[in-house]
C-alpha cells in the first residue's frame, strides 16, 4: 500500500493498515521533522516495528540528508524479527518502485553469534569467544606475524584487509544468518564486516548495550553523526539497562583472581624488562608526553574501553605516580588489597563514592586522580605487554573499571557492601555492589548526541515517568488504543475469592490458607474453561514455590492435573526452555497446559504466547520488587531527592509495568483473543497505571469481581469468541484499505478546516473570551471527578 | 637456617626507629621461605607461636609488630612481651620487639601492610599538591620521582640513597612541609564539615517529605470522613455530595503539591548563613533589564525645542506631498526634528568652563596648551555649525 503523509510517500508492505499504525506514523514523522525525542506506546501485536521501519525508511529515502537509523532492541530474537521485517519491506519497495535503492542494513551481534573460525566458534561462553577472537585478530599479533614470529591469525579476519574498506558487502539487508552465509562463502569474518560497515549503512540494528554501555559504546558507536535517528524498541525496561551498564559487583573470588592477574602482570613486566626494555621505555615516554596512541582509537581488539562516559573523560596525561609499569602494578595490588580488607566487615555498609575515596586515601595513600586513570593505564599496559590470553585478566579489568567509575562520579552512585547473601545466612559471602542510581547518567550522552531519540514499547505507561527518570523532554508523548471490530480481549480484576474473602499477595496475608485456596480455586476454574494454553505469573520465585507446595497439600494441583499439563519456570534457562517446548507441544496436541512462571523472569519478557499458546493469562499478586533490597532502597531515596518521584509511586509504577508486560504476552495481534486476569485486591487502585489500550477495554463493572463472577464473564467471552468471525467485519474499522485511509484523511482535513473556521468566526465575533474559560473549568472538574481517588 | 646466613654477624641490633632498617630488612622480606610461611598463615587461623587455632578460641586476635611483621595471637603477645622488650619468638627472627608497637593487621598481605607503613612515612614528607606546580607535567614528574623513591624503599633498591634523598628533602623543606600539612588538615576538616552539612540537609529534607506525606494522608482521610458525614447529615442528591467532596479533595491536593518542595528549598537557604562551601563562584544578581537604547543611554531627543506638526516652509511643500519622495520613507517630521537638533546642538556645551576645569587640574606645557587650543577650535567649529 502506498500513501502520503503530508508530502512524504510511505510504502507500507501490507495491503491493509491499522488505524493506530497510521496515527503512529504521523506522530513519528512529527518527531522527526522537529528533530526531537518522543515516547510512544502502541499495543503489542499491532505491527509497531513495521510501521516504524516503513516510515523511517521512507523518510530516509525522501530527504537528501538520509539520516541514518539506529534501531536498538533488547533480545536476539527481536533483532532478528526486525531484520526480517526490514527485508520484507525493502523487497516490497523494490517491487513498487521498480528499481533497487542504494541501501544497506546490517544487524550486529556479539562475536559469539557471528564467528566462523572453526575452533573459536565452538566455545560455549561469550567472553571466551571474545578473548580468543582478540588473541587472533589484535593489531600486535599481526605485527608479530609480519616480524616472522610464529603466531596464529584468523584467516577470516585477514581476508577483510584485502577488500575495499567501504565495500565489504554488497547492498541489501543483512540478517545475522545472511551475514554468516555470506562470510562463509567469501571466507570473511561476519563480525568485523558488520562492525566496519556500520559507517556505510543506512540502517543498523543491534542491542541496547552497543549504545548505552559506555564500555562498548565507546568502541562501536562512537562515529555516528548527530542527525541519526535512534530507536529504542521494547524500551519499558530501559532505565534498568542504563543502570546495569554502569554498575559493578565485586566478590571475594573476583578479587582473588584479580590479585592473580596483577601478579601475572608483574611477572610479565619483569620478563619484558629483561628482553625488551625498549618497549616499556617507549610506553613510558608516551605517557610522559600525554600522547594518546593514535592507533588506539581504531583498535578494534583493544583490551577494554574506558567505562566512564565520554563527557567525563579526563583529557590529560596519566599521573606521574602510575606512569611506570611497576608502579602501576603495585598501585593495583594495593587497591585490591584494600578492597579485600573492606570485604572482611561483618555488617552492611552503604556509602557514597567520596567517603569511600576518603577512607581509601587514609588507609592506602591512593589519591583520586590516579584511580581515575586506572582503566586507561591498564589498557595501555596490556597493549604494551602484548598479552593474548586476555580472559585471565577479566577480574582485574573489572577492578580497574570499578576504580575509574568510583573516582569519576561523586553523585548518583552508591557503594553497598553486603557481607551475607541473605538475612539468615551464617557463612559470609561478601559482595561489594557499586550501583548506579540514576538512569539518566548512562543515557544522557545519547540524548545529547542524537537529535531524535524514539522510545517505544507495547507497555510504557505512565508515559510521563520516562522523561522524568531519564532526564529528557519529549516532543511527542502518545499512547494509542487498539481499534477492534469486536472485543477480542477481556481484562478483569479479581479481588475476592468465591467465599468473598479478599485475595492479595500482600505480605501479611500471602500465606494465609484461605487466600492460597482462593488463588487455587481461581486457577482450577480457569484451567477448566480455558481452551489450550494458560499462563500464570507470580511475583517471585520464592512465593511461587511456597504457593505451589501449599496447593499440593490442598490437592489443588491434582484437580488442575485433570485438565492441563503443569509446567514450571525455573531460574535455569535450559530447564525453562525445555518447559516451554513441552508447553507448546501440549498446546498444539492435547488438552493444553498451564505454565507457572515469574513476572520478572525470562518468560515474562521475551516469549510470546500467541493464539492457542496463550488463551488466558493469570497475574497472581502485584509483582512488586523485593523492597528490602538495599540497592532498591538507595535508588528510591535518590529518586525522591533528585527527581521528586515518591517511593510508593515508583514501586507501583514498576510493578504495573511488569504486570502489563505479562498481560501483553497473550495478545499478539488483532486476530488473536485472550483473557487477562489480574488477581489481587490492590490492582483495583492501580488501574489507572495500566496502558491505555488495556485500561480502555476494562469496564468499571469488571474491576471488582469474585472468582465465580470472573468465571461467568470469561465463559460468556469465550462463547462470543467461538462464533466464527469474518475478516470482512474488520474492514474500515480496525483495518483500513487505501480507500478507507483516504476517507480518514479527508475527514481529518475537514475537521481541521472546521476548527480553523470556527476559530476565525470566534475571532470575528470578538467575544467568547470569558465563556471559553468557564467551559474549560467545568471540563477540568469533570475530569477530576472521574479520576478515582 | 638461611636467615642466619643472610644476616652477617647474626647480631640482633636494637632498633627503635624504622627509618634505619634498610637493605637487610628487605632481604629478609625477600626470602622465599618467608613468603611461603605467610601464605600458609593466611589459610589457617593458627597462631604460629602457641599453635592455638581460631576453632578453639573464636575471639582470637592476631597482632603484628612493624619491626618484622610476624603475626601472633594476642595472648602470646601478652605472655612474651609484658615484662619488657623481648626477641621475636618466631624461629630465625631475632629482632627485639616491644609490646607497645604491636597492632592489629589491617591488610591481609603483610607486604602491603609494610608498604603502607613506608608510604605513610613518605607521604608525610612529600606532601605537595598540584596547585604548587606551574604545569601539569611538572607535577607529574614530581609524582614520578616520589613514587620512585617509595618504590625503591619498599623493594629495597638503593635504600641508602633513597633514604638520603628523603631525609635531605625533609631537612630542606621543613617549613613547607609543615605548611602543607596544615593546609591538608584544614581541607580535611572543611571537607568533613561539609559532608556533615550535606547529610544533615538531606535528613531534614527527608523528614520534611515524610511530614508532608503524612499530612496529605491525614487530609485525605479527613476529606473522606467529611463526605460521609455530609452524606449522613445533608439531604439532597447523594451523588452530588460525593462529587463535590471529591472535587474539594482534589483541589486541596493540588494546592498542597507546590508546598511540598518549599521546605527543602528553605532548608538549604536557612543553612546558608554558616555554609562552608569553598570555591563556589559568586552569583551576581541579574540586573533588571532597562529599556533598549541604541546609543548606550545617550539621549538624542531635543531638549531645547519642541517640533511642531507643521511649519511654513514653502520650499518643501512639493516634497511632503509628492508620492515619489514619500515612497522612499521621507517624513517631513523627521526633517524638522533633524534641523532643530542641528541648530541647537552646541547649546549645552560650555567651552569656557571646560577649559577652566582643565586649567585647574594642573599647569600644563605649551604644547598641551596648543592642543587644548586646537580642541577649542574644533569645538568652536562644531558650535558654529
Amino acid at each position: 500500500m502506498r500513501f502520503f503523509i503530508d508530502q512524504l510517500e510511505v510504502l507500507f508492505p501490507y495491503p491493509r493498515i491499522y488505524p493506530e499504525q497510521y496515527a503512529y506514523m504521523c506522530d513519528l514523522k512529527k518527531t522527526l521533522d522537529s528533530s526531537g525525542h518522543c515516547v510512544l506506546e502502541m499495543p503489542s501485536g499491532t505491527g509497531k516495528t513495521v510501521s516504524l521501519l516503513s516510515l523511517i525508511i521512507a523518510y530516509q529515502q525522501h530527504y537528501p540528508e538520509a539520516r541514518k537509523l539506529i534501531y536498538c532492541s533488547r533480545t536476539m530474537s527481536e533483532i532478528e524479527k526486525a531484520l526480517a521485517e526490514l527485508k520484507a519491506l525493502m523487497k516490497y519497495r523494490t517491487e513498487q518502485l521498480g528499481y533497487e535503492e542504494e541501501f544497506r542494513a546490517v544487524g550486529l551481534s556479539s562475536r559469539k553469534n557471528l564467528c566462523l573460525h572453526p575452533s573459536v566458534k565452538r566455545e560455549k561462553s561469550g567472553s571466551v569467544v571474545d578473548a580468543r577472537c582478540r588473541s587472533l585478530t589484535a593489531g600486535f599479533v599481526k605485527e608479530k606475524k609480519e616480524r616472522g614470529e610464529d603466531v596464529d591469525l584468523c584467516i577470516y579476519h585477514e581476508n577483510l584487509d584485502l577488500l575495499e574498506p567501504s565495500n565489504l558487502i554488497p547492498t541489501g539487508v543483512w540478517t545475522i544468518d545472511g551475514l554468516l552465509r555470506y562470510g562463509e562463502d567469501k571466507k570473511q569474518c561476519p563480525y568485523f564486516t558488520a562492525r566496519r560497515m556500520m559507517q556505510f549503512c543506512n540502517v543498523i540494528i543491534y542491542s541496547y548495550h552497543y549504545l548505552l554501555d559506555p564500555k562498548i559504546a565507546e568502541r562501536v558507536s562512537k562515529e555516528f553523526s548527530k542527525d541519526c535517528i535512534v530507536v529504542f524498541d521494547e524500551a519499558h525496561n530501559i532505565d534498568n539497562v542504563c543502570i546495569e551498564s554502569l554498575s559493578i559487583d565485586i566478590t571475594e573470588d573476583s578479587l582473588r583472581k584479580a590479585t592473580r592477574g596483577a601478579n601475572n602482570l608483574d611477572r610479565k613486566i619483569t620478563e619484558m624488562k629483561s628482553t625488551d626494555a625498549a618497549k616499556l621505555q617507549n610506553e613510558y615516554a608516551k605517557l610522559v608526553e600525554g600522547l594518546r596512541d593514535a592507533g588506539e582509537q581504531r583498535d578494534e581488539g583493544a583490551f577494554m574501553a574506558n567505562p566512564a562516559l565520554p563527557d567525563d573523560l579526563l583529557k590529560e596525561a596519566v599521573p606521574g605516580n602510575i606512569r611506570r609499569a611497576e608502579h602501576f602494578v603495585s598501585f593495583l595490588k594495593r587497591f585490591i588489597e584494600y578492597l579485600k580488607t573492606r570485604m572482611k566487615v561483618h555488617h552492611v555498609i552503604s556509602e557514597t563514592p567520596p567517603s569511600f575515596l576518603q577512607h581509601l586515601k587514609e588507609l592506602t595513600f591512593i589519591e583520586k586522580k590516579p584511580l581515575r586513570f586506572c582503566a586507561e593505564r591498564l589498557t595501555s599496559l596490556v597493549r604494551t605487554l602484548e598479552l593474548t590470553n586476555i580472559e585471565d585478566y577479566k577480574p582485574l579489568q573489572e577492578v580497574a573499571t570499578f576504580a575509574t567509575l568510583v573516582a569519576t562520579y561523586d553523585t548518583g552512585f552508591v557503594l553497598i557492601l553486603e557481607p551475607y547473601e541473605s538475612e539468615t545466612a551464617q557463612v559470609p559471602n561478601p559482595i561489594l555492589h557499586f550501583t548506579c542510581l540514576d538512569a539518566a547518567i548512562a543515557i544522557k550522552p545519547v540524548f545529547d548526541r542524537f537529535s531524535s531519540v524514539i522510545i517505544t514499547s507495547g507497555t510504557i505507561s505512565p508515559l510521563e515517568m520516562y522523561p522524568r527518570m531519564l532526564g529528557f523532554t519529549a516532543v511527542v508523548q502518545e499512547s494509542y488504543t487498539m481499534t477492534l471490530a469486536r472485543k477480542s480481549f477481556l481484562p478483569m480484576i479479581v479481588t475476592r475469592g468465591s467465599d468473598q474473602g479478599t485475595i492479595s499477595s500482600g505480605f501479611q496475608i500471602r500465606n494465609d490458607p484461605s487466600v492460597v485456596r482462593n488463588y487455587g480455586n481461581l486457577l482450577t476454574e480457569f484451567c477448566k474453561l480455558t481452551p489450550d494454553g494458560l499462563v500464570v505469573f507470580f511475583p517471585s520465585y520464592l512465593y511461587m514455590e511456597s504457593i505451589i507446595s501449599m496447593w499440593q497439600g490442598m490437592a489443588i494441583l491434582d484437580t488442575v492435573w485433570k485438565h492441563k499439563l503443569i509446567l514450571v519456570e525455573t531460574p535455569d534457562s535450559q530447564e525453562t526452555a525445555l518447559a516451554l517446548e513441552t508447553f507448546r507441544a501440549a498446546c498444539s496436541n492435547g488438552r493444553g497446559a498451564v505454565l507457572l512462571c515469574v513476572a520478572r523472569g525470562k518468560v515474562s519478557e521475551g516469549i510470546d504466547f500467541d493464539h492457542h499458546y496463550g488463551r488466558t493469562v493469570l497475574c497472581i499478586g502485584v509483582p512488586f520488587q523485593y523492597t528490602e533490597s538495599r540497592i532498591l532502597k538507595a535508588r528510591l531515596q535518590f529518586m525522591r531527592e533528585n527527581y521528586n518521584i515518591r517511593e510508593s509511586d515508583f514501586l507501583s509504577f514498576d510493578a504495573m509495568r511488569h504486570a502489563a508486560q505479562c498481560l501483553g504476552r497473550v495478545l499478539r495481534g488483532k486476530d488473536d483473543y485472550g483473557i487477562m486476569v489480574l488477581a489481587d485486591r490492590r490492582f483495583q487502585k492501580k488501574r489507572a497505571q495500566l496502558p491505555k489500550w488495556i485500561n480502555q477495554a476494562l469496564p468499571e463493572a469488571e474491576t471488582n469481581l469474585s472468582v465465580d463472577q470472573a468465571t461467568a464473564v470469561a465463559k460468556r467471552f469465550l462463547r462470543d469468541m467461538s462464533v466464527p468471525f469474518d475478516g470482512r467485519f474488520q474492514e474500515g474499522v480496525s483495518t483500513w484499505s487505501k480507500a478507507d485511509l483516504l476517507r480518514h484523511k479527508a475527514k481529518v482535513e475537514e475537521d481541521e478546516l472546521r476548527v480553523l473556521r470556527a476559530e476565525r468566526e470566534d475571532v470575528d465575533m470578538g467575544g467568547g473570551d470569558g465563556g471559553g474559560d468557564d467551559g474549560f473549568d467545568e471540563v477540568d472538574e469533570d475530569a477530576l471527578a472521574e479520576m478515582d481517588l | 637456617m638461611s636467615r642466619a646466613v643472610q644476616r652477617p654477624g647474626g647480631a640482633a641490633p636494637k632498633r627503635t626507629e624504622i627509618t634505619d632498617d634498610g637493605g637487610e630488612f628487605h632481604s629478609y622480606f625477600d626470602s622465599p621461605e618467608l613468603r611461603n610461611v605467610h601464605k600458609t598463615d593466611k589459610t589457617s587461623d593458627i597462631c604460629p607461636v602457641c599453635k592455638s587455632s581460631r576453632y578453639l578460641n573464636p575471639q582470637m586476635k592476631f597482632l603484628v609488630n612493624p619491626e618484622c611483621y610476624h603475626k601472633m595471637c594476642e595472648s602470646c603477645v601478652d605472655r612474651i612481651f609484658s615484662s619488657g622488650p623481648a626477641p621475636c619468638p618466631i624461629a630465625g627472627c631475632r629482632r627485639t620487639l616491644r609490646k607497645a608497637k604491636f597492632r592489629a593487621q589491617t591488610f591481609e598481605d603483610v607486604f602491603v601492610e609494610r608498604e603502607v607503613d613506608i608510604r605513610r612515612r613518605v607521604a608525610k614528607v612529600f606532601n605537595r599538591c598540584e596547585e604548587d606546580f606551574e604545569t601539569l607535567l611538572d607535577y607529574n614528574d614530581y609524582l614520578n620521582d616520589v613514587e620512585d623513591i617509595t618504590y625503591n624503599l619498599i623493594n629495597g633498591i638503593d635504600v641508602e640513597a633513597s633514604e638520603k634523598k628523603l631525609q635531605g628533602y625533609a631537612e630542606a623543606n621543613r617549613q613547607l612541609i609543615d605548611d602543607n600539612e596544615n593546609r591538608a588538615r584544614k581541607a580535611a576538616t572543611t571537607y568533613a564539615a561539609r559532608q556533615a552539612q550535606v547529610k544533615e540537609q538531606s535528613r531534614l529534607r527527608r523528614e520534611a517529605n515524610m511530614r508532608e506525606e503524612e499530612r496529605e494522608r491525614q487530609e485525605r482521610l479527613e476529606g473522606q470522613r467529611n463526605i460521609i458525614n455530609q452524606l449522613a447529615s445533608r439531604d439532597g442528591d447523594a451523588e452530588q455530595i460525593v462529587r463535590e467532596g471529591q472535587i474539594g479533595l482534589k483541589r486541596r491536593h493540588k494546592t498542597a503539591i507546590p508546598d511540598r518542595r518549599k521546605p527543602s528549598a528553605s532548608a538549604t537557604k536557612a543553612e546558608d548563613g554558616k555554609l562552608l562551601y569553598r570555591g563556589l563562584k559568586k552569583k551576581t544578581e541579574v540586573e533588571p533589564e532597562r529599556p533598549f537604547s541604541p546609543y548606550a543611554g545617550l539621549r538624542i531627543a531635543n531638549e531645547y525645542s519642541v517640533v511642531q506638526d507643521h511649519y511654513d516652509a514653502p520650499w518643501l511643500s512639493f516634497a511632503w506631498q509628492d508620492e515619489r519622495y514619500l515612497a522612499g520613507g521621507f517624513k517631513i517630521g523627521d526633517f524638522y526634528s533633524r534641523v532643530f537638533s542641528e541648530a541647537f546642538a552646541g547649546l549645552s556645551v560650555f567651552v569656557d568652563e571646560e577649559v577652566a576645569g582643565r586649567n585647574l587640574t594642573g599647569s600644563f606645557s605649551a604644547t598641551e596648551g596648543a592642543v587644548a587650543a586646537a580642541d577649542q577650535d574644533v569645538n568652536m567649529s562644531d558650535d558654529i555649525f
